[in-house]
């Protein structure tokens, strides 16, 4: 059983802990209301570019030859050549936050392309130890951190991408990510980002009604704009999924923070509760021994007065 | 007799610029600048970076810096969709110089054709910041 003294450590080093935990969870919580507002930022200009991405699309002539036009649908499943794009955090101390992400992304690795013909460009220092550990080949110069997504970072990331892409490494390219589904619970997401759905999706669905209604002239040239807004829409979703992740990261490890402290709080109460019956009992025993002490006192006098009567 | 003037909204990663009634828009691209007047037909832009000016419905010009994006006209409205939109009184000279110098560097170092793009791109940006809030005065 311990003893008085170090139940009072233990407590007090709860609470010492409990203090870094209040502060993680503050400062996660602040870093969410900002990274929320960004989020919601973009929005507008991701909706209006995905909407402009299919209507250039489906008005696009077809004999216009882009990258960014081909599908990967010669080649058969398991034999493209697949870039996954993992976004983690850099940081533990968020509950499975992690664990759900590298868990996905490592289950579509081994199932869809059997562990060839993959390439992996991952965000955080957590994924890349995992990866590492588990002796899958990753991106060596690709390193970023998940921390303050900005504009610039998914640039460079996007531009890294695309290069691959155009020059024929990749076949199709892929972004685990967490999202925010509500304040409260998120979820982890795979999304298939190059080649673009919305593209294939508006050019199969227009070709077959003979659509009149609106003609556009494209200047300079369909191939030109393609170039431009495609480029734009990935730097786009690859920034929004940054914010996404970091949001649900700093979600994530609030939660925890606030399950810290709960638990912490319990723990207190209980250890207090042991501690007070420790001392408690101590005080008890002291007051018998006290008590018996002084008893026994009484009666050796009584006995040495007893004697002292008989024989006189 | 009133000004004619389309719908106008201008966006860019960092959200809504500009969203309401124009009476020209500027735009710069590719071989120039094209300018859009109310009424004009269904067209698609490509825009370069460059300096764009909105003149609205009152006949105020603004300025802005543009980058890498493209404008779609249809109906009387216009969507532009850009990488960034700055005022050139927003703009941060000298980070805009330390962009372009390290830019310079990057290109004068003979790394891969990727780097190499990713800093002429760097550069563009860079030097259409430098150029256009110079006619501030802010120097």
């Amino acid at each position: 059983m311990a003893n008085i003294k170090e139940i009072r450590d233990r407590i007090s080093s709860i609470r010492d802990t409990m203090k870094i935990t209040n502060a993680m969870y503050m400062i996660s919580s602040n870093k969410l209301r900002k990274a929320k507002k960004q989020l919601a930022d973009t929005e507008p200009y991701f909706y209006a570019l995905q909407a402009m991405i299919a209507r250039v699309s489906r008005h696009i002539p077809d004999d216009v030859e882009d990258i960014f036009l081909q599908t990967a649908e010669g080649i058969p499943f398991h034999a493209r050549a697949k870039g996954y794009l993992i976004l983690t955090s850099d940081k533990g101390l968020a509950g499975a936050f992690n664990h759900n992400v590298v868990k996905l992304a490592e289950e579509h690795i081994r199932e869809s392309n059997k562990l060839v013909n993959y390439k992996l460009y991952v965000v955080g220092e957590f994924g890349r130890h995992y990866f590492t550990s588990l002796g899958f080949k990753i991106e060596e110069n690709f390193r970023y951190t998940a921390q303050n997504p900005n504009l610039d970072r998914a640039r460079d990331i996007s531009a890294t991408i695309l290069d691959d892409y155009r020059n024929g490494v990749l076949d199709e390219v892929y972004v685990v990510y967490t999202s925010m589904k509500n304040s409260l619970t998120s979820e982890v997401k795979i999304e298939k980002i190059l080649p673009l759905d919305i593209i294939e999706n508006a050019r199969n669905r227009y070709r077959i009604i003979d659509a009149y209604n609106e003609e556009f002239i494209f200047d300079p040239s369909p191939k030109a704009i393609i170039d431009n807004i495609v480029p734009n829409f990935i730097t786009g979703f690859i920034f929004g999924t940054l914010v996404e992740t970091f949001c649900s990261e700093q979600n994530a490890r609030m939660m925890a923070m606030d399950n810290a402290n709960k638990n912490a709080t319990s723990m207190i109460g209980e250890l207090v509760k042991q501690y007070n019956r420790k001392r408690q009992a101590a005080i008890t025993q002291e007051i018998t021994e006290v008590v018996s002490g002084a008893k026994a006192l009484k009666r050796a006098k009584e006995i040495k007065q007893r004697k002292n009567r008989a024989s006189k | 007799m009133e000004r004619k003037t389309f719908n106008l909204q201008v966006m860019s990663i960092n959200g809504i610029f500009y969203n309401g009634r124009a009476a020209e828009i500027i735009l710069p691209c590719i071989d120039g600048e094209y300018a859009i007047l109310p009424e004009h037909e269904e067209l698609v832009l490509a825009i370069y970076n460059g300096k764009m000016t909105i003149r609205d419905e009152i006949g105020d010009k603004i300025d802005c810096i543009v980058g890498v994006g493209s404008a779609q006209i249809a109906n009387n409205r216009v969507i532009v969709i850009v990488d960034t939109v700055e005022k050139p009184e927003d703009i941060d000279r000298n980070r805009a110089r330390r962009a372009l110098e390290r830019a310079e560097e990057e290109m004068r170092q003979n790394n891969s054709i990727k780097e190499y793009y990713t800093a002429q791109a760097a550069m563009a940006r860079a030097l259409t910041r430098l150029k256009h809030s110079s006619d501030y005065g802010l120097d």
